[in-house]
């Protein structure tokens, strides 16, 4: 093994380290600016106690997450009951391996070309979509590991949902994959240089988005979560470090739905027209956006109806995602 | 008309170009105590006070109707003879205590009132820690209020918090004051 392959493999690892610390990091600031919206949608201030405009509030709470007793119920599967979480959590920040934030970049002062990606698999839409897909394996395992009825309904509800909408959600990334000739992600972006996808897939960016929001369990299908009708759904009998992970799970997972419709729909990192182009800054910017709008949904629209939300994934999105995978033939043909 | 609306998601655009709307306006939560706080209108029912004249002198006669008219019996008058010109006759109250615990704030001892001398006030900071507190004497009663008579209220003030000996204590900046819509 030679100096330059020992240098690869240690940049490997630090882009690991860095990109999984600011995922561990991100729910800080999302959930402050998640009830700042909140608040301010309502007409409200939000947490404005503890530090200036409230901004010390996630960390207040993430100690007081930490020193929490946690409890495992007494007739629950304890070590289905202890590993959900993780199950949940591991797959989320795995997705992220394949992601690209940028093309490359050179560190200045030691003139060295990284890669803004921790690997360009050639399979990267399918990995992150299998991926993204273990993820309800975490979800209805912690609910049914919990032994308790809301716990349970909240994972077999969560389990229907995810999978009924699965399905239109990777039959819109297909159209995008079939415009770009490639499944990396990296090509995928390349191929945006000079008009982005959203000009081509309006409707495959619409199913994809309301596929999104049923697969991050955001509102308004939130069912697995349903505070009216299950209390708090899959996480009812989790408390402390473990709820937390679910929590992390859930924005770690929003953020990933944000970053798949800026790179499969918004152009990845390329500048929108006539705007300089500034490494990770678009990208970011981009993300920022769907994140705001994710938030700004679930404080605007009311929840669906199970029933509802059964008829728009199967009735509705998937004979729509084949359409639209048809149109996209017919033109490249 | 109605497949229109679907297709193009009027509704959801109507709803989310709302709340972005109210995203951007301004909040309408008072900052109290840390900021801001409430002065309520002249009408308004908070602790009690027992007012002078012009001059000076109680304007309390000691004739126990505010007693009598109270509905939870929480007002106490013991009068005393004196003719030293504390009171506007020669008859003052020796005792003059208000439970307010007891107390409902209805003002029924205000309209029974014949010299006017128990008057509903504007302070309506009256948690404490003990219920030594919630007895209100005559002392305290008779002692001038932080905001005056005349001042019509409705108004939303600067304030801040202040911890003193006795307790935590809102002070409120009169002069600067808004409208609260």
């Amino acid at each position: 093994m030679d100096i330059n392959t020992l240098i690869e493999v240690a940049l490997i690892v630090v882009k690991v380290v860095i990109v999984s610390m600011i995922l561990f990091g991100l729910p800080i600031p999302l959930t402050w600016i998640e009830r700042k919206i909140a608040g301010h949608i309502q007409l409200r201030l939000g947490p404005f106690r503890v530090g200036p405009h409230g901004i010390l509030q996630p960390i207040a709470d993430s100690i007081k997450l930490m020193f929490k007793e946690d409890i495992v119920p007494e007739k629950a599967d304890k070590w289905l009951f202890k590993i959900a979480p993780l199950l949940a959590m591991v797959p989320a920040f795995a997705v992220y391996a394949t992601i690209p934030f940028g093309d490359k970049m050179t560190i200045p002062f030691i003139n060295k070309e990284v890669t803004l990606y921790i690997s360009d698999m050639n399979v990267g839409i399918l990995y992150v979509l299998a991926i993204g897909g273990i993820s309800v394996y975490g979800i209805i395992l912690g609910g049914w590991a919990s032994n308790s009825k809301y716990a349970a309904m909240g994972g077999i509800r969560s389990a229907a949902q995810m999978i009924s909408y699965e399905i239109a959600l990777t039959f819109s990334c297909v159209a995008v994959v079939m415009i770009s000739n490639s499944l990396s992600l990296l090509d995928i972006v390349n191929s945006q240089k000079g008009l982005w996808n959203i000009v081509y897939q309006p409707l495959g960016f619409i199913i994809f988005l309301i596929a999104g929001l049923a697969e991050i369990n955001r509102i308004p299908f939130d069912l697995p979560e349903d505070e009216g009708t299950l209390a708090a759904g899959y996480h009812v009998e989790y408390s402390a470090m473990r709820f937390s992970f679910f929590m992390l799970t859930e924005y770690v997972a929003m953020v990933t739905a944000s970053v798949l419709a800026v790179i499969l729909f918004f152009g990845g990192w390329n500048a929108p027209m006539f705007m300089p182009e500034i490494p990770i800054f678009w990208f970011v910017a981009k993300v920022a956006f769907f994140v705001y709008f994710f938030m700004w949904i679930r404080f605007t629209l009311p929840r669906y109806r199970y029933d509802q939300l059964m008829t728009i994934g199967w009735k509705i999105l998937l004979p729509l995602s084949l359409v639209n995978i048809l149109i996209t033939g017919l033109f490249l043909l | 008309m109605s497949i229109f609306k679907n297709i193009f998601f009027i509704d959801f655009i109507k709803g989310l170009s709302l709340t972005l709307k109210y995203n951007v306006s301004k909040s309408i939560t008072m900052r109290y105590p840390d900021e801001e706080k409430w002065l309520p209108y002249q009408r308004f029912r908070g602790l009690h006070t027992l007012n002078r004249d012009a001059r000076g002198r109680e304007l309390c006669v000691a004739c126990e109707l505010c007693a009598k008219m109270c509905p939870t019996k929480c007002i106490t008058v013991v009068p005393m003879e004196d003719n030293t010109g504390i009171g506007i006759s020669d008859r003052i109250a020796k005792v003059y205590e208000i439970n307010l615990v007891r107390c409902l704030f209805c003002g029924l001892c205000e309209d029974a009132c014949p010299t006017t001398a128990i008057r509903m006030g504007r302070d309506y900071e009256l948690a404490c820690f003990s219920l030594d507190c919630a007895l209100a004497v005559k002392e305290r009663l008779l002692e001038p209020r932080e905001i005056p008579v005349d001042f019509d209220g409705g108004y939303v003030v600067k304030a801040r918090l202040e911890k003193t000996k006795e307790g935590l204590k809102v002070m409120a900046d009169l002069s600067k004051k808004k409208r609260w819509w």
